[in-house]
């Protein structure tokens, strides 16, 4: 239990030192000095620019900032389907539940990556880079949850089947009351559902973004800052190249290590 | 006579899931917000006619009726469809790849398994899980697929076997761990070992054919982890197979043929399920 809050703090710890690095005045993910493109470290450019001359810690920590907000947001919302699926399918009748689990199973039968891919082409020619942001999310979402209901579902069902929920329902507790009672009771499972999904969102957007599918330019994202270690001339270069996959690695051991701890 | 009947539920239930992953896929791409618009619609070779002709074409095809009926006599024909890029039946499209896909998967599979499960009962025989392999494996999975990829293109070392290869044993490491750490500690292996059998007989006789349907299911799920990392291996290694296929058309907006090559794998992950399920089923009775 000693690494987790290690972890947390350090994680805390860049996202405010990310936070001013784009609230900075003058800092912009966009902006272009056009006079120095793959420029090394500078005064001007701590962690030097990319091949269109942006700043390239300011396009990092912006990266970080959407990506870990956006995965926050889509496990939130992930964690919350299942916590409802799984919920309402242990406690309907045994029909209704099994249907629910139908639905997870073709969820579960998709392989996501083809899915996303598949859903993200059929966006309109002229998606905005937000908008773009705003469905890779979404759809990661929409894609997560059946797992994460198969478990709820399972520690639901133990607790439906519990003693102290016999002697609730029996001393005539309605489904609102009897719902207080359980939701608490599934947070211990749902606590660390919500955080292996935040790591596993944001590799999937990664992956994505060097495809080509992810968060559209000039968005910062961490897929797209991962396309230029594609460029060989640009890694004979400058080694900030390195930069976001370095990060983006120590980030995702930081949320594992918090995970796994939970 | 119960085997046949549970076997034959377990198949009727991955054929309706099937069904249900078609018309689901379908649905999904019907109503994905640019559905009716065709790539070229913008192109500027294009006349006012020819785009006005595009349109109509696309609303006439726009209703779920139609694209399901489609969709389905494309698969009943055995062509899968036609390809809106090459302009050729998706399956001759999918054939030659299938063999180079299902190679690289099969070789990636057993080679991460080899070295998912020796580091795994080297590791799970030590008294507490040791950083020396639980390190690598983490940052392994810490690392995606595609960065992975690019940094074994660009040192010039390691093929897309190997990223993959490697991918999959950090995953199955993870498993293997914690199930023969658990294993090892049953009573009566602990019994067994203070009796002085052999690791080598120990592992054979006892701890494999315990936890063969875990093993089982973590097959299904090497699949599954194998069909995910295909696309960006397949891509940046420039591999002439299904992922590339289903990236190019995905970059196209050749639906008929991202719909199909979906489907395949779809269909492959509900068949390794039922085999696992079916053979854990099997094994309990």
């Amino acid at each position: 239990m000693r690494g987790r809050p290690i972890a947390s703090r350090l994680l805390l710890g860049l996202v405010l030192i990310a936070v001013a690095v784009v609230a900075a005045p003058r800092s912009s993910y966009s902006n272009q000095d056009r006079e120095m493109p793959l420029a090394g470290a500078s005064m001007h450019h701590p962690a030097g620019t990319d091949a269109l001359g942006r700043d390239r810690l300011v396009r990092v920590a912006a990266a970080f900032l959407l990506s870990l907000a956006g995965a926050i947001a889509a496990a939130a919302a992930t964690t919350a389907a299942a916590a409802g699926v799984g919920t309402l399918s242990a406690f309907s009748p045994a029909t209704l539940g099994r249907l629910g689990m139908l639905v997870c199973d073709v969820f579960l039968a998709l392989p996501w990556l083809f899915l996303l891919m598949m859903v993200r082409s059929a966006l309109p020619l002229t998606t905005s880079p937000a908008h773009s942001a705003a469905v890779t999310f979404l759809v990661l979402a929409a894609l997560g949850w059946p797992a994460c209901a198969r478990a709820v579902y399972r520690g639901a069902l133990d607790l439906r089947n519990s003693e102290w929920m016999l002697q609730a329902r029996a001393g005539g507790l309605r489904g609102k009351q009897i719902a207080r009672h359980v939701l608490p009771n599934l947070v211990p499972l749902l606590m660390p559902q919500f955080l292996i999904c935040i790591p596993a969102f944001i590799i999937a957007e990664a992956n994505l973004g060097a495809l080509g599918l992810g968060i559209g330019e000039p968005l910062p994202s961490w897929g797209g800052m991962l396309l230029e270690l594609d460029n060989s001339a640009m890694l004979l270069q400058t080694n900030w190249v390195y930069l976001p996959i370095a990060l983006l690695i120590l980030i995702l051991l930081l949320l594992e290590a918090i995970a796994v701890e939970v | 006579m119960k085997s046949a009947v549970s076997v034959l539920k377990r198949l009727a239930r991955t054929l309706l899931i099937v069904c249900l992953v078609v018309i689901g896929s379908t649905v999904l791409i019907r109503f994905a917000p640019g559905y009716l618009s065709d790539a070229r619609e913008m192109d500027a070779r294009y006349g006012d006619g020819a785009r006005a002709e595009l349109s109509a074409e696309a609303g006439r095809s726009n209703s779920m009726r139609h694209i399901l009926s489609t969709e389905m006599s494309a698969w009943t024909n055995g062509s899968l469809g036609l390809s809106r890029q090459y302009d050729v039946p998706v399956l001759d499209l999918v054939m030659p790849r299938l063999a180079i896909t299902g190679g690289l998967m099969l070789r990636a599979i057993v080679f991460a398994w080899m070295l998912a499960l020796c580091a795994s009962l080297l590791s799970s025989a030590g008294r507490n899980p040791s950083l020396l392999w639980q390190a690598p494996a983490t940052l392994l999975l810490a690392v995606p697929t595609a960065a992975m990829a690019t940094i074994c293109l660009v040192a010039g070392s390691g093929g897309p076997a190997l990223v993959m290869t490697l991918l999959l044993a950090a995953r199955d490491f993870k498993f293997l761990d914690r199930l023969l750490r658990k294993t090892w500690r049953d009573p009566h292996l602990l019994q067994a070992r203070a009796q002085g059998l052999t690791t080598l007989r120990l592992v054979r006789a006892h701890i494999l054919p315990s936890i063969a349907s875990q093993l089982l299911a973590l097959a299904t799920l090497s699949i599954v982890t194998a069909l995910s990392a295909l696309v960006p291996v397949e891509v940046i290694f420039s591999v002439p197979g299904l992922g590339q296929l289903a990236w190019n058309a995905a970059m196209n907006r050749d639906l008929p043929v991202l719909l199909a090559v979906t489907m395949i794998m779809a269909i492959a992950v509900t068949f390794a399920g039922m085999a696992s399920d079916g053979n854990s089923e099997w094994q309990g009775a």
